[in-house]
């Protein structure tokens, strides 16, 4: 997931945090599970913390809670702000809010990030309380599963009985999906958006570029790197060209084309970053790499590449035979990385299996970011899909 | 009601009558899901509909009902031998690329297959036709050739036609006359302004 599909707020004499519509300064808690959680893996670990943000009020009868789940290099924060000065606020600002898409006015949002992920939760580079040093690469391997069970102790803690609804893009889709599967009569509704049930030889190989990226790099150091150093240079080339997967060619020909920096000669000879789209990828590799947790990237990008419910299931007929929730499926027209046809596949297993299920499919040129959209067709569609329920008053308007 | 209004729920009428409960049905150009809407009120079926428009799937989804983005025949194929009880083609039969396979594919993938289409070959449409040397327009197709899609008019002999040659078994047909309500008594090629057809394999 990029940092920047949305374009900048306009310049306001208002305080951005407190525009209307904005859930404002928002604060990540940590939850904390004491006793030991064993992965799918057979591997243990003695407790884990989750860092977490909710927004909103959890109603008496504790059943108006939207879980949103993020993907690979998002996090907790999907809303608000951090603080007065903060730069950007919530990855999934624009569509989560006071009388947005989800109305945090009617339902209590909850984003967690994942187990195995290094933005509070514990993960590779938190401290094993067994030898008082980091996990490293001695943290068991993670999967969507784990993530989701992980997830379901935090919400039980927070005395939630069913969720309205799990919703996610991209790896947030397949734990979405996960939830769905795993605990049926808890997970009412499902949104997923550009995910996929099962990646491609393509996704799974950008991955392996990504992680070969890092382990090749020798400050990798078999996963053994001080918590300011590390792979760096392997970790910010793995960024960069993951970037590129979550676009498009159109979209960037449309933000980037072929033009040059301003201090860029028009015929200089140098390798240098000239053209646009160059210093705009190393700003996101550098950026990354401030961010994010080389060992972390490692994990998750793991776990996506393992996840297969058909797989374990003998088919994704038989994977989704549980599933008590309806879903909700979007695709991107211009997403070749979770393409259209495997959103699709996913609705249309739903419904072979007998479920509820719906898809809709947005003509955009962003690429697989576009679930980040703002939109304003996506977000009656996810309004539409999310407070629904009530008996529909027949009109016969055309 | 307007008279237009009144028209468009003639397919409640009588699919809704032809309808099992609790079936399992697929509205193939489902629209904003009028039609889907009634028969799960109606009837408690278990509907989704296909339509090619986002914003009718999303009409769909906003009134509880589910709703597949895409191409009919594409989806059908996604689905064994009989997996629907009933397949629906309510007047889109003439905007069909390529009807003879949509109609064939629906018998497979549903066990019976409801159509409902405009006969063009309704005597006012011919007497229309005929004098006025123009395309034809009536309360259904209002409007005139350039402001209209590309359709595929056709009569109930046309599809009686088609029926026999493919060895399609009907079921049961409704002819209603011009008023769309009435039940036409006779000639119904040149007297029923609407026909409905329940269809399945020979």
């Amino acid at each position: 997931m990029t940092d920047d599909v949305q374009a900048p707020p306009a310049p306001s004499t208002e305080p951005r945090h407190l525009a209307a519509g904005d859930v404002g300064i928002v604060r990540p808690r940590d939850f904390a599970h004491p006793g030991p959680f064993t992965f799918k893996s057979g591997q243990t670990i003695q407790g884990f913390t989750l860092r977490y943000e909710t927004y909103g009020a959890l109603s008496a009868t504790r059943d108006n809670a939207v879980l949103i789940c993020h993907a690979l290099s998002g996090d907790h924060h999907c809303a608000g702000w951090h603080s007065e000065s903060d730069g950007k606020p919530g990855w999934w600002n624009n569509l989560i809010g006071p009388g947005k898409a989800v109305d945090t006015r009617r339902f209590f949002v909850i984003c967690i990030n994942v187990l195995g992920g290094c933005q509070g939760s514990t993960g590779p580079s938190s401290t094993d309380p067994a030898t008082g040093r980091p996990y490293r690469i001695r943290f068991p391997f993670v999967t969507i599963r784990d993530m989701v069970n992980a997830q379901k102790l935090l919400l039980d803690s927070l005395g939630i009985t069913e969720l309205h609804a799990v919703m996610g893009g991209s790896m947030g889709g397949m734990t979405a999906m996960m939830f769905a599967m795993e605990y049926p009569h808890f997970t009412r509704r499902q949104v997923i958006m550009a995910s996929t049930a099962n990646e491609s030889a393509q996704a799974i190989a950008f991955n392996e570029v990504g992680r070969q990226a890092i382990m090749q790099d020798p400050a990798w150091n078999q996963g053994e790197y001080p918590r300011d150093g590390g792979p760096r240079v392997g970790l910010g080339i793995a960024r960069m060209m993951a970037h590129i997967t979550y676009l498009s060619d159109a979209g960037m020909d449309r933000k980037f084309g072929r033009r040059k920096r301003g201090s860029a000669g028009g015929e200089a000879y140098t390798f240098d970053a000239q053209f646009e789209v160059e210093s705009y990828l190393l700003h996101q590799g550098q950026s990354f790499i401030n961010r994010f947790d080389a060992n972390s990237y490692l994990y998750i990008t793991k776990a996506i590449d393992q996840f297969d419910p058909a797989r374990a299931a003998g088919s994704l007929e038989l994977a989704f035979a549980p599933v008590q929730a309806e879903s909700l499926v979007v695709g991107f027209a211009s997403d070749w990385l979770f393409p259209p046809e495997q959103n699709r596949a996913i609705a249309l297993a739903l419904l072979r299996a007998g479920k509820r299920a719906s898809y809709a499919e947005l003509a955009t040129d962003l690429g697989h970011d576009s679930f980040l959209l703002e939109s304003d067709e996506l977000y009656a569609l996810v309004r539409g899909f999310l407070e629904r329920g009530e008996a529909y008053a027949f009109d016969f308007t055309i | 009601m307007s008279r237009l209004v009144e028209k468009r729920t003639v397919d409640m009428q009588v699919i809704g009558e032809w309808v099992e409960p609790q079936s399992r049905v697929l509205d193939l150009g489902c629209g904003r899901g009028e039609l889907m809407g009634y028969l799960v009120q109606a009837k408690q079926v278990s509907a989704i509909g296909v339509d090619l428009d986002f914003g009718r799937i999303s009409a769909c989804v906003r009134r509880g009902l589910s709703a597949y983005q895409g191409d009919m025949t594409e989806f059908m194929r996604a689905f064994p031998s009989g997996h629907f009880d009933r397949i629906i083609c309510s007047r889109t039969v003439h905007e069909l690329n390529e009807p003879a396979g949509v109609i064939l594919e629906a018998l497979r993938a549903g066990n019976k297959l409801t159509v409902g289409f405009v006969n063009h070959g309704f005597w006012k449409n011919r007497i229309g036709a005929l004098l006025r040397g123009r395309k034809v327009r009536n309360a259904v197709y209002t409007t005139r050739w350039h402001e209209s899609r590309p359709t595929n008019p056709l009569t109930i002999a046309d599809f009686e036609d088609f029926c026999r040659e493919k060895s399609i078994r009907i079921v049961r047909r409704a002819h209603l006359l011009g008023d769309w309500r009435t039940p036409c008594p006779a000639l119904p090629n040149l007297f029923a302004g609407y026909a409905l057809y329940d269809l399945a394999r020979a």
